[in-house]
């Protein structure tokens, strides 16, 4: 039996809900990343799947990025494994554990996330916190490692329609070092629509700090549409 | 363009800066913790004595009660909140589950469970 695999209420936020077991959902991810002199596109593809009440995989064979400058680039494969600990409504704090995986030519990059929710009501408050570890070129010589937070909080006017606020906060270790002392902090409203066996989330994110690097303004779209 | 910089007055972060970020995170995830007690009357847990009243005019039992319940608090908010179950008539909340079993992967039987712990409840609200 398959069925729609579960609403993301927010973007850049994980939700600690499963799929449920059978269920069969692909999810494409869109991020236009925007600064004064250049703009990047960002394009993933998700196969999710329900495997027990508490075990979800999710499997990556798209991801694609285009470059104002530098044009097209695929991005590779990879595989993401969900574990559900705790429910948000009737325990303290629902948790889950999240790994992914993603291999490419000269790249491998190593993602872990804590996801802690809790549902009050209509409302859904969620946090992340992410370890990511990523090593390229050629010999993968070159490493860097980026610790994320990020909290959410998601409103629902009705079982169709929420609204919320994401803010991400982003400390960047090149080559495992913080000699630059990079911060960067993004904050911004999110939408979700959704029906029967498709929902549409979308998040506007500014940049609060001043990095260079990275973008001002981050317009991420998730489409989901369950089989 | 509006630039949220503006409004954060150019925020560095430093370490003050840096503590109280992660003091804000710790103090919403203390909160929530702490009044994740209140939020179970979402899904209220299942009493021998509400089978057992149950059971006279339903074919349930403990065990089938509180497999609905953990369907019914796992498989719906995987795309909404959960409704407070006096919102809906026992008569309404049969059609709700029904039009959403199928996408919540939902099989007869465990449709059935989930039907038989809200109206179980219903009941005494």
């Amino acid at each position: 039996m398959c069925a729609f695999a579960g609403v993301r209420h927010f973007t850049f936020l994980y939700e600690a809900p499963t799929s449920p077991p059978g269920s069969v959902e692909l999810e494409n991810t869109i991020t236009w990343a925007h600064r004064a002199n250049w703009n990047d596109v960002f394009i993933r593809e998700e196969l999710e799947i329900g495997v027990t009440d508490r075990f979800q995989l999710g499997i990556y064979p798209l991801d694609w990025t285009h470059h104002s400058e530098g044009g097209l680039q695929y991005n590779g494969g990879a595989l993401e494994l969900i574990y559900n600990l705790s429910n948000p409504v009737v325990d303290p704090v629902g948790i889950s554990l999240y790994e992914e995986i993603s291999v490419a030519r000269q790249h491998f990059e190593s993602e872990s996330k804590l996801i802690a929710q809790k549902n009050f009501g209509r409302w859904i408050l969620d946090y992340n916190t992410t370890l990511e570890a990523e090593w390229e070129s050629k010999g993968l010589e070159e490493q860097s490692g980026e610790l994320q937070q990020a909290l959410g909080a998601s409103y629902e006017i009705s079982p169709r329609l929420s609204v919320g606020l994401e803010f991400l906060h982003e400390l960047v270790f090149p080559d495992w070092r913080d000699e630059e002392k990079i911060r960067n902090v993004f904050v911004g409203p999110n939408v979700s629509y959704r029906r029967q066996s498709w929902f549409v989330t979308v998040t506007a994110l500014a940049q609060a700090t001043d990095t260079t690097d990275e973008p001002d303004f981050q317009l991420r779209t998730v489409f989901g549409i369950g089989f | 363009m509006l630039r949220i910089n503006a409004a954060f007055g150019r925020l560095k972060l430093t370490s003050p800066a840096e503590r109280l970020i992660h003091l804000t995170f710790a103090t919403i995830f203390a909160l929530c913790f702490l009044l994740g007690c209140e939020t179970a009357n979402y899904a209220p847990s299942i009493t021998q004595q509400m089978a057992v009243a149950s059971s006279r005019k339903q074919d349930v039992d403990v065990v089938k009660l509180e497999h609905g319940r953990n369907l019914f608090v796992h498989r719906c908010i995987e795309c909404h909140t959960l409704p407070a179950i006096w919102h809906y008539t026992p008569k309404d909340w049969t059609e709700v589950v029904d039009s959403m079993a199928h996408r919540a992967s939902l099989k007869p039987a465990e449709r059935d469970a989930v039907i038989a712990y809200i109206l179980t409840v219903r009941k005494r609200m």
